[in-house]
């Protein structure tokens, strides 16, 4: 598979969805953002600027990342009849097709093909499903601390999202801007800027602006972040006028990591709590992820390796007990 | 009569407290009580995950 880490990862990072505030693209499943190249110091440091080396404080990461950790912990829904195929076409190109059945009409099949060589950039990632929808992002790390990103979302023949960010990471910062759905003729657009700062190596203060405009219509938001981590855990906090969402991530041993989740939004009027747990029991190749929140949703998911086969099996189910509503899905992943 | 001009003892005005309390705490439409509600599960939820997770899922069974 060469360099290929996405075809690697037996654990694909789920898509985002907290990344609301931002025009709503995610990176197509099996993906994950690739890391930018660690910083390189300055040579012929002085004596002073020795003593700062000896403790720096850490970057934080990008601010989108914030609750990460706590959102990887709870179950993924799907539901119905899914097969995923991971194929390395060289050093440079992955394909992974998948195929999603909805009970048993077909709801859709999507080719998903990218350049994932995650060490070389620029990395491209397509995605298009059936209907000829398209969903592409195009990658690029301009210097060691500047990364650029476009994506482009389409419906069909109809380009439906369209943005462009750069993202720069500083010693102890990182600062991005994002340009969503920009058009010169109507006047309209979403600029996104995120700013986090390490405060101590274990403290990361942030916040978000978002502003946006069409003809008669201008209005920002504003929100703010903390982030703290611990030895084993990391307590993370957003609150703005929109309203406010908290998470805590606890890992308690190899096997074991929890999250606690609050959401509450001003606008909807409406408060949520979310918990959930995953479970990882490497010498059965087994994975399992429960969840239960406040909306009296139970969900699981349940995923096996079935080695020395490329072959891995997942399980899903989510019941709704308020809405007496059942889903479930079962899927194979090869390659 | 006595009380007809409204003059309540201190029993009545804890039993309007205590009713009052008790429909703000089964309003499953209000805002605010849904909020304390979850925020309360919100620390419920990270005591349990700080305090009941220590257990070792590959340690050896207890020989009986």
């Amino acid at each position: 598979m060469g360099s290929v880490l996405a075809a690697s990862s037996p654990n694909p990072p789920p898509p985002a969805p907290g990344a609301a505030a931002a025009p709503g693209l995610t990176v197509p499943p099996g993906f994950g953002m690739p890391p930018v190249s660690p910083v390189i110091p300055p040579t012929g440091a002085t004596s002073g600027q020795r003593e700062e080396a000896e403790n720096p404080l850490p970057n934080p990461g990008a601010f989108d990342e914030c609750h990460r950790k706590c959102k990887e912990v709870f179950p993924m829904q799907m539901e119905g009849v899914r097969m995923v195929v991971n194929k390395g076409i060289s050093n440079h190109f992955q394909v992974v097709g998948f195929v999603l059945c909805v009970l048993l009409s077909p709801d859709g099949s999507t080719v998903t093909l990218t350049n994932a060589a995650v060490q070389f950039f620029p990395v491209m990632v397509g995605d298009m499903d059936n209907s000829g929808s398209l969903n592409a992002q195009i990658i690029h790390q301009i210097s060691s601390r500047i990364r650029s990103k476009v994506a482009f979302q389409t419906q069909q023949h109809k380009f439906v999202n369209w943005q462009g960010d750069a993202e720069f990471r500083g010693e102890d910062f990182t600062a991005t801007v994002t340009l969503g759905n920009p058009d010169v003729l109507v006047g309209s657009g979403i600029v996104v800027t995120h700013y986090l700062q390490s405060i101590t190596p274990a403290l990361a203060l942030g916040g978000e602006l978002v502003y946006h405009r069409r003809p008669g219509e201008e209005g920002s938001v504003m929100s703010l972040v903390g982030r703290y981590t611990g030895n084993n855990y990391i307590a993370t906090l957003t609150f703005g006028s929109a309203g406010a969402h908290a998470s805590y991530y606890h890992k308690a041993n190899d096997q074991l990591q929890l999250g606690v989740e609050f959401e509450a939004s001003s606008r909807m009027q409406d408060t949520s709590v979310s918990f959930g747990y995953q479970l990882d029991v490497p010498k059965a190749n087994l994975q399992f992820k429960g969840s239960v929140d406040s909306n009296w949703i139970v969900g699981a998911t349940l995923e096996k390796k079935l080695l020395p086969l490329p072959l891995s099996l997942v399980l899903c189910s989510f019941l709704n007990h308020r809405k007496n509503k059942f889903q479930c899905g079962f899927g194979v992943t090869i390659g | 009569m006595s009380g007809a001009n409204g003059k309540k003892g201190p029993s009545s005005g804890v039993m309007d407290w205590i009713r009052s309390a008790c429909r703000f705490a089964t309003d499953r439409n209000d805002f605010r009580r849904n909020l304390l509600v979850n925020l309360g599960l919100f620390a419920a939820g990270v005591w349990v995950a700080r305090n009941l997770s220590d257990f070792d899922l590959m340690s050896p069974q207890p020989v009986t």
